[in-house]
């Protein structure tokens, strides 16, 4: 009897949760679908469009929002794939060798990940104005990098601890080259480990927000930064921004999908082992 | 084929701001073309980072590597054709066995395809692997992973063979066959081979000779009869040997016999000044219940194992026990009194502060 009543509380607080946890999303959904003139007299009856939808992605309204959008396409891919070609290697080495320094170097790293971005910021904003960066493609593949990289290097590097290292010195026996042995040996291995971890840092890189709100402002700006654009002007269109939102939740949310499978393993960082 | 030789090889470990490890003092071996030397050794001896600097694996703090004749030390592991079956057999997980074989094929490049297949064929039928070329090694028992680690190392036609702890995953029965396989195959192709492990028995069974090692020095270098019948000091004594060997303080005679307590005295098999502190190493298997003569003792305990008994007895005064093989007729009861005998001629006798055998 005691029992049942404890799962009658466990579930209720379970859906008040789920409710608690779901309303913002369900509220920008019912938004989005709003007309612009009952946006601030209705709550939930209101006579449902995709006027907003087809708004945003029109580019109308003066905001070149599938621009923005693409824009957070090419620095979130550039940052994982810039990411990965200097991590791989470096994730490699740090789990292999240990020199001078090197667990230093290793948590200098990491500090990345948890010193807040408004520290760096203004300085930044200083050198990329100066540096011709400021609202450039490869200025915000560079600035990701503080996002992308540490977190690629950190979760490669259990991957490849985990690899005995007897796996690369039998194929440095049989006359294969140090690199031919991480090429040909070590990174095959590790593929479900640079799935996972990709995704994870897309996701982190695709969501950024302070970045490219103060790194860029027009030819490099993302949706983070672009979806808010609707809400200057005269009067804020918050149909316009719930739907420009939306819209940007697609591309993690289908690469999250589709890799699953490896996400879980890659959230884990390597502690299970198949 | 191939000689191999260990000259004054050294290993000094070094961490800031600790004193170096010697973990291999001055290693001094040959090989004699096609012979199988087992280097036998607890674990930390320095057998395994000996191994790993012949192949290659790791730098050399000192001395030299020759095999046939030729230095290698200076050479990269990928350019001294030294072929090494892994303790945990480093087997690649996604390629199936006959893509095991051929990998260690390919490095050395434009080998032709036909070419690659027939040596992958021609080898797995000496291995015996012939029907499990299609299998991943996920799906293999560990003997099938070992066989497959040996031929990966033997493919190659390398000039010496290194062997880690070649048996030690296998359970008691793959044990015994793979251990007959790897012997027959090694005798087969003749390669010059070392042998590294912590099992006595798989260094006694297969090794040509064996290399006993503590604490990165050689303790005594021999045939198996020789480490077994004349062990050069009490540690070669007391690891070579199942049951292990009862070591016994004493104290040299005026008589040719050893002291143990007040009334217990053994028999030595040489003259040892009288007044010298001893050791005295008799083999479970070297000692006898008799019926008249010979020092009295009470039983602590007797194991019968079918094939043999192993006796653990007290001699009178005498605080380390005595361990006995005996008959599998032999029924002993806790706290009988028997008689044992043990044989002059087959008794060890060891310097008490050296440990060294006095001969």
């Amino acid at each position: 009897m005691k029992k049942r009543v404890l799962g009658w509380l466990a579930d209720t607080a379970l859906v008040l949760y789920f409710v608690f946890a779901l309303f913002p999303i369900a509220w920008m959904v019912i938004l989005s679908l709003k007309p612009a003139d009952q946006l601030f007299s209705t709550y939930f009856s209101f006579s449902p469009t995709l006027d907003g939808y087809r708004t945003v992605l029109g580019d109308s309204e003066g905001i070149p929002f599938v621009r923005f959008f693409v824009n957070s396409l090419v620095v979130s891919v550039g940052a994982v794939v810039l990411s990965l070609v200097v991590g791989l290697p470096a994730a490699y080495a740090s789990a292999r060798w240990r020199f001078k320094g090197s667990e230093n170097l290793m948590f200098t790293l990491l500090s990345f990940r948890f010193a807040p971005e408004l520290t760096v910021i203004i300085p930044l904003f200083v050198l990329y104005q100066k540096l011709g960066l400021f609202d450039t493609y490869v200025g915000m593949v560079w600035v990701l990098q503080l996002v992308t990289l540490p977190l690629i290097v950190w979760i490669m590097r259990s991957y490849f601890a985990d690899l005995t290292p007897e796996l690369e010195q039998a194929a440095l026996l049989d006359g294969y080259t140090r690199k031919q042995a991480f090429f040909k040996v070590a990174l095959p291995l590790v593929k479900p480990g640079i799935a996972a971890v990709s995704l994870l840092a897309f996701i982190f890189a695709w969501n950024n927000f302070v970045f490219p709100l103060i790194l860029t402002s027009n030819e490099a700006q993302t949706v983070t930064v672009g979806a808010l654009s609707f809400l200057g002007g005269d009067r804020p269109k918050y149909n316009l921004t719930a739907a420009a939102a939306l819209v940007s939740v697609v591309p993690p949310l289908l690469l999250a999908l589709t890799i699953q499978r490896y996400l879980v393993r890659g959230l884990s960082f390597g502690a299970v082992k198949s | 084929m191939t000689e191999l030789e260990l000259r004054d090889l050294r290993k000094t470990y070094r961490a800031r701001g600790r004193p170096g490890v010697d973990a291999v003092r001055g290693l001094d071996l040959a090989l004699r073309s096609g012979e199988l030397l087992g280097l036998l050794g607890p674990s930390g001896c320095g057998k395994s980072t000996t191994l790993r600097m012949i192949a290659g694996l790791e730098p050399v703090t000192g001395g030299d590597i020759l095999v046939g004749g030729a230095s290698v030390v200076e050479r990269p592991a990928q350019r001294r054709n030294i072929g090494v079956a892994f303790e945990n057999y480093a087997l690649y997980p996604p390629l199936s066995v006959a893509e095991n074989l051929a990998f260690g094929l390919k490095a050395r490049g434009r080998k032709a395809r036909g070419d690659v297949d027939r040596k992958v064929k021609e080898i797995a039928e000496r291995v015996g692997l012939t029907d499990l070329l299609d299998a991943r090694p996920a799906g293999l028992s560990s003997g099938q992973k070992q066989r497959v680690s040996l031929a990966r190392a033997l493919i190659r036609e390398p000039d010496v063979l290194l062997l880690d702890e070649p048996l030690s995953h296998l359970d008691a029965a793959q044990r015994d066959t793979t251990r007959r396989e790897l012997k027959r195959i090694q005798k087969d192709l003749g390669h010059t081979t070392i042998l590294v492990t912590h099992d006595q028995e798989e260094a006694l069974s297969l090794a040509d000779r064996i290399a006993v090692m503590k604490d990165g020095v050689i303790q005594q270098l021999g045939t198996p009869y020789e480490i077994y019948d004349s062990p050069a000091n009490v540690f070669v004594a007391d690891f070579v040997g199942e049951p292990a060997i009862t070591l016994l303080p004493g104290i040299a005679d005026r008589d040719g016999h050893a002291r143990l307590s007040g009334s217990v005295r053994i028999a030595l098999p040489v003259p040892v000044d009288p007044g010298r502190e001893v050791v005295v190493g008799i083999r479970p298997e070297d000692v006898r219940l008799t019926a008249e003569d010979g020092l009295p003792a009470r039983v602590v305990a007797h194991e019968p194992l079918l094939e043999s008994g192993i006796a653990t007895l007290a001699l009178d005064g005498v605080e380390r026990h005595l361990v006995v093989l005996t008959d599998p007729d032999v029924r002993l009861a806790h706290d009988e009194r028997v008689r044992v005998a043990a044989d002059r001629r087959h008794t060890h006798v060891f310097d008490a502060e050296t440990g060294e055998a006095l001969r």
